[in-house]
């Protein structure tokens, strides 16, 4: 027969696993509760506290960018004590107990931290809290460390270390889940975002991409390189009987070059009605863009065509020249040319061209020529031209010369805005 | 990128290093700025020799840089610039936005 005393001793450990268990299920339900990050920790902490009948717990979450440990969650009798920490404290790696479990990535129990010289009394100096006992654990996911959690005061001492240190790690995985989780959907924000913006900055360019009047056909594509680009281009009849295509590249790339594209095109449309001189056009544009943000500056090109005898006169802002394409053959235009709108106060010059029945003239921004391909080479200028050179009689010229730059940017990510214009002569 | 300050008889020397793009030009934008708000009639000269790319928002960073300068008195020129780099401040006309020297010597006339 099993004497009393035997029984108890039998079953008391057990009585403590089945505790364990109760606490792991109940805690592992919380964690998957939620992927609000913030709840998450919250709940998690709050159970802890309770559990092992603390005063007060927190969670530091580590900054990589500052290799600090940062306080994310406090949970204690007051408020005020819980922002004060989360806006006063940072810890370094390996100060304090937080620190020092960062840092050695251990779990550590202190039962008395008036003994234990690691102990940061700042802390408690600053909150008029008494930490006395204390259980750290580290946080630590797939990516590495992510914090440390603290227990403070536990009244409770009669707790399974080896439980406690699974549920970090499940607590950890869930953190890390909570985090890609949040910026999974960050990322899905932004998408639709520049999805939303990419279809705003299409309609400030030309709802119909090819342009007829007259004798004169002038055709568009413009392929920005992450969703919104800086590339812009605009036709536009000045006065009567003329046309006026203009082509720019804004510097930078992304929103803030989309942005003041949008600006340019529409301050460019108000200063180009009733104008017949692309240097006065020019002249006035950079004065209003002289005041730009950070720099930025726009390369432009501005040609006003006659639409009954094909006379053209151009302006060029530190644009890539024109390339015209006639009977003799293929031809860089040698242009006087001033530098980008939005830098210095200049005037600028006006070039003088015929175009002819049959002739063509193509006007590019430099991402056509600064592709990349695999290994990181840029296609570059003359490598464009001799394309041009050996496909000048194809009618869908602009067209080729895409299909050339993303055969030779295959497999790498667009680097810069493209737009070729091309002014035909019927 | 990488940048390297030195001091010449009371102006500033920026050695820069590797490319100027969009992923590097903030930190360029942080150094230059910081450089140019302290200085008072002073050169700030910038040695290109050892730059090996430079895109649209680099420039804006040195036209912001150069906008800036003008108000304190001082002066912001660069050197040594790699031919392929030359090209395309010639190809959009900023060799007459930005003074540029072929060599250290030059721009200091030593």
């Amino acid at each position: 027969m099993v004497k009393k005393s035997e029984n108890k001793e039998y079953i008391r450990p057990l009585e403590r696993k089945v505790e364990a268990l109760r606490i792991l299920t109940e805690v592992s339900s919380i964690i998957s509760s939620t992927l609000d990050i913030r709840e998450l920790m919250s709940l998690v902490m709050e159970k802890a506290k309770e559990i092992l009948s603390a005063d007060a717990c927190s969670i530091l979450i580590y900054n990589k960018k500052t290799n600090k440990l940062e306080f994310e969650v406090a949970i204690c009798g007051e408020e005020s004590t819980s922002e004060m920490l989360k806006e006063k404290i940072t810890l370094d790696m390996g100060q304090g107990i937080a620190g020092w479990v960062a840092q050695n990535q251990q779990i550590l129990v202190i039962k008395d931290v008036k003994k234990d010289k690691r102990f940061f009394h700042d802390v408690d100096k600053m909150t008029g809290f008494e930490t006395k006992s204390l259980i750290a654990a580290p946080l630590i996911g797939r990516r590495g460390l992510i914090g440390v959690a603290e227990i403070i005061n536990p009244q409770k001492e009669d707790y399974d270390l080896e439980i406690l240190s699974i549920l970090t790690k499940h607590f950890a995985t869930a953190i890390e889940n909570a985090i890609y989780h949040s910026e999974s959907l960050e990322r899905e924000r932004i998408k639709q975002e520049l999805e939303i913006a990419a279809t705003l900055q299409k309609s400030f360019l030309p709802e119909n991409p090819i342009f007829e009047k007259g004798k004169i056909k002038v055709f568009a594509i413009n392929i920005p390189a992450r969703h919104v680009g800086g590339d812009l281009y605009d036709f536009v009849e000045p006065v009567r009987g003329k046309v006026g295509v203009f082509i720019g590249d804004v510097s930078g790339k992304g929103v803030s070059a989309a942005l003041y594209m949008a600006k340019i095109i529409s301050d460019f449309r108000y200063i180009a009605r009733g104008i017949n001189s692309p240097s006065e056009v020019m002249g006035k544009l950079n004065k209003v863009l002289s005041g730009a943000p950070r720099g930025m500056f726009l390369t432009a090109i501005y040609l006003i065509i006659d639409v009954g005898n094909g006379e053209s006169v151009i302006s060029v802002a530190g644009h890539p020249p024109c390339i015209l394409i006639n009977k003799d053959g293929i031809k860089v235009l040698e242009m006087q040319t001033g530098p980008p709108l939005g830098i210095i106060e200049t005037d600028f010059k006006e070039n003088k061209i015929s175009l002819r029945s049959g002739d063509r003239l193509i006007m590019l921004t430099d991402g056509v020529f600064e592709a990349k391909n695999i290994s990181g080479e840029r296609i570059g200028f003359n490598a464009i031209l001799e394309f041009i050179g050996e496909n000048q009689n194809i009618e869908n010229l602009s067209e080729k010369i895409i299909g050339h730059i993303n055969e030779y940017s295959k497999n790498t990510e667009m680097a810069d805005d493209i737009t070729i214009v091309e002014i035909k002569i019927r | 990128m990488k940048t390297e300050i030195t001091d010449f008889k009371g102006n500033k020397r920026i050695k820069i290093t590797g490319d100027i793009d969009m992923h590097t030009s903030p930190e360029l934008r942080e150094v230059l700025l910081s450089i140019i708000k302290k200085s008072k009639n002073q050169c700030v000269c910038v040695d290109f020799t050892d730059v090996t790319y430079i895109d649209s928002s680099g420039i804006a960073t040195f036209v912001e840089g150069l906008k800036a300068i003008r108000a304190s008195g001082s002066r912001l020129f660069f050197y040594g610039l790699p031919e392929s780099i030359m090209e395309i401040f010639r190809f959009s006309r900023l060799d007459r936005v930005f003074e540029i020297f072929r060599t250290f010597e030059d721009a200091f006339g030593i």
